[in-house]
């Protein structure tokens, strides 16, 4: 029982980070109908930039003055701050440059951005945090930043001393909080409202008032707080994360997306939750299936795309002539 | 590229430069040696060659000179083929002793081969193919296979690895029937993804490491990896072999342009085009998309087993995603559904990639960046696809003309004209 309890844990837990990167995904799609594809590597970087800022801010004492839970909002608010800008660069970069163009144009654009994001954090991370520290806090060796390049340990922010259990516990609760917040922000309040109707038909919406520039920048903000987030529980669930880890990340993210239908918030969340399962019971259930863990999901994801190109939740769109 | 400028002048003077056959030979002694200086060069002034004959590209093209020079090529296909073809003999030679040179000579050849066959789906066919790297693996694999694992000659794995990649072509192709856009993307990412992986965890081809061993091909008993001397000459190993992959590129490229202007390749513009105005004309969408997957895996295999027998070695870590990435970056940085921009971006990417080689970290971040750039100022590539013009190929006149030549009335020529 407890083995099988140990698999559930992690199925769920691998099946919240899937999931945050997908409502990423859904929400960009929803908005624009195109797939931003650097989703996983603004995540990552949403991870790096806490790890940067935890470990200037470490030396700057703010630990230490304040309680746990408040420096740990404002890693996460300094975070979110840095992958919303991140977010509102892509879009000018990668995304708007090609509104009129053929829809995989964006997306080439955004895997190309992805690499860059990913290459750039690789190798300037560990300088300018070093310098950053150096400068603002007058440490001559901050020892905490190892090169970005190789795998980083990120600090243990939740439930710091505490056993993995209840650290896993308040990841899935933060995530099951997140939800509902993106629940209640989508359909009562008017910003929310207003993204669904661009999703639905854009000329129309704009016809009926909605600013649409104005939302499209808002959507990329909240997603890029929502990635920022995502990075942050991957980091403390993996406890180490890589520079290149995005690719994998963000793949398996638009993967759950596909499977639970792009168009909708709910179908991302039973995607990322059911890719989660997969690769869980696949490498613990089956002997010799770790080594299957990443081929399965992809398996899965082909399947899917081939016999229900709509996804679980998700309606069969005739293509108009 | 100043004596193609001073080409343009003299066309100004007297036009009928241009229709020579002279022209011709000048262009291909133009191209061999600025290939020959960029290959030869240190990485400063290489890549400072390959700025400027970009930047250059770049403004004659404006003049249309461009395709002016691919009417020209087009016109005097015999002069072009066979001065081409003797440039393209002697080239290997002129390497002579450099070993790492010739290296890059022939990397640059083997992607221009693999980007020939991502082409047919990238290009022509409208449908993003992120895994040309899993079918240059296929090849690769399958050639180390056969002569690692079972001991026969390189060439039934060449073969074998042409028919495999042809049929994996086929079972990709069959998912693309029911999906597009997006999901074709992700089907084939899932592919090149799942493939690396599968490679990964099989003892058979052996795992992380690879296969290496793999022997080298060999010519009715002349070996076509060995150093030999010609004219008192050393030349290095891989001469021979270079030779081989631009025998084979030359072949490729020609059966890419029968293609390109063939019924099939028209019907390939169509489906890229608009795939419901393509099944109204009565073309066989499902049969062109399988067409291209399968000439294109067919490419890619190629490129793949002759990579294999360049490297001696097929592992995991050579066909992953960043390098299907970067062939994709090569079809678009040279200019999709246009056969020789695709080679031309080949050539430039991997002799950048060869030549800072001591700046490994960049590497990635590099073909990142030449994308987000291309994409935003040039999405068409350095040489963009042409019109088609069915009179130049045919070289017959087109019937039109002739009329024209019967009518007496001026204002109908003039409107025959235009429509010419």
């Amino acid at each position: 029982m407890s083995r099988f309890g140990n698999l559930l844990m992690s199925a769920i837990l691998c099946g919240c980070t899937y999931t945050l990167v997908a409502i990423g995904y859904c929400l960009f799609f929803g908005v624009l109908d195109v797939v931003v594809f650097c989703c996983g590597d603004i995540a990552i970087f949403g991870a790096f930039s806490i790890t940067g800022a935890f470990t200037i801010i470490w030396s700057a004492g703010v630990f230490q003055a304040v309680p746990m839970i408040v420096a740990v909002l404002i890693l996460l608010v300094v975070a979110s701050i840095l992958c919303a800008v991140l977010g509102l660069i892509t879009y000018r970069i990668s995304v708007k440059p090609f509104e009129k163009s053929s829809a995989l144009m964006p997306l080439l654009s955004t895997i190309a951005l992805g690499v860059v994001i990913k290459e750039v954090l690789g190798l300037i991370f560990q300088p300018v945090v070093n310098n950053i520290a150096k400068g603002v806090v007058r440490v001559d060796d901050p020892k905490t930043v190892v090169g970005g390049r190789n795998p980083q340990s990120m600090p243990q922010l939740i439930a710091t001393g505490g056993s993995t259990l209840t650290r896993n516990l308040i990841i899935i609760i933060v995530v099951a909080l997140i939800l509902m917040a993106l629940f209640f922000f989508l359909n009562k309040t008017k910003l929310g409202l207003s993204m669904q109707a661009i999703s639905q038909n854009k000329e129309l919406a704009l016809m009926t008032g909605v600013n649409v520039k104005s939302c499209i920048r808002w959507t990329f903000i909240i997603g890029g707080v929502l990635l920022a987030i995502g990075g942050f529980l991957l980091g403390n669930y993996q406890t180490i994360i890589r520079f290149d880890g995005g690719t994998m990340y963000g793949t398996k993210g638009f993967a759950a997306a596909v499977v639970g239908g792009l168009k909708s918030t709910w179908g991302a969340v039973i995607g990322g939750m059911l890719l989660g399962f997969v690769e869980v019971f696949t490498a613990g259930l089956i002997p010799g299936g770790t080594k299957f863990q990443n081929v399965i999901a992809f398996i899965v994801v082909i399947i899917f795309i081939v016999f229900k190109p709509e996804g679980i939740i998700g309606e069969k769109v005739a293509e108009k002539v | 590229m100043m004596k193609q400028k001073d080409g343009k002048v003299n066309t100004m003077k007297n036009k009928k430069f241009l229709d020579s056959p002279f022209a011709v030979i000048l262009c291909n002694l133009i191209l061999f040696f600025l290939v020959y200086f960029v290959v030869i060069s240190d990485y400063v002034v290489s890549l400072a060659i390959m700025a400027v004959v970009i930047l250059a590209i770049l403004l004659v093209n404006r003049y249309n000179l461009v395709n002016k020079i691919f009417d020209l090529y087009i016109r005097h296909k015999k002069t072009a083929l066979i001065s081409g073809l003797i440039l393209g003999i002697i080239y290997p030679f002129s390497l002579t002793d450099n070993v790492y040179v010739a290296h890059i000579a022939t990397l640059a050849v083997i992607y221009g081969i693999a980007c020939l066959g991502l082409n047919f789906q990238m290009g022509s066919t409208d449908m993003t193919n992120f895994a040309p790297a899993a079918f240059m693996g296929i090849g690769a694999y399958s050639v180390a296979i056969a002569s690692v694992n079972m001991g026969l000659s390189p060439w039934i794995g060449m073969l074998g690895g042409l028919v495999l990649s042809g049929v994996f072509g086929f079972l990709i192709g069959l998912p693309t029937l029911k999906t597009k856009g997006y999901y074709l993307s992700l089907v084939t990412m899932a592919i090149q993804l799942a493939f690396t992986e599968l490679v990964r965890i099989w003892p058979y081809v052996g795992g992380d490491d690879g296969l290496s061993g793999v022997q080298r091909y060999k010519l009715f008993g002349f070996e076509l990896y060995k150093r030999y001397t010609i004219f008192g000459i050393r030349m290095s190993p891989q001469i021979p072999y270079l030779l081989l992959c631009i025998a084979f590129l030359v072949l490729c490229t020609y059966i890419a342009m029968r293609v390109y202007f063939s019924r099939t390749g028209i019907a390939m513009n169509t489906v890229a085009q608009d795939e419901i105005a393509a099944d109204c004309l009565g073309i066989n969408v499902s049969r062109t998309k399988l067409f291209a997957f399968v000439i294109g895996g067919v490419y890619c295999g190629l490129a793949g087993t002759l990579f294999a027998g360049l490297e001696g070695y097929a592992g995991p870590a050579t066909y992953n995603f960043q390098k299907s990435l970067m062939l994709i970056c090569m079809v678009i940085l040279g200019g999709m559904d246009n056969s020789i921009g695709v080679v031309l971006g080949a050539f430039i990417l991997a002799i950048i990639t060869e030549k800072l080689r001591d700046f490994a970290d960049f590497q990635q971040l590099i073909y990142g960046a030449i994308l987000v750039v291309m994409l935003i100022v040039r999405p068409d590539g350095i040489i963009p696809w042409r019109v088609r013009n069915h009179d130049l190929i045919t070289k017959r006149k087109p019937k039109i003309i002739e009329k024209l030549g019967e009518s007496t009335d001026i204002a109908a020529k003039a409107e025959l004209k235009s429509e010419v």
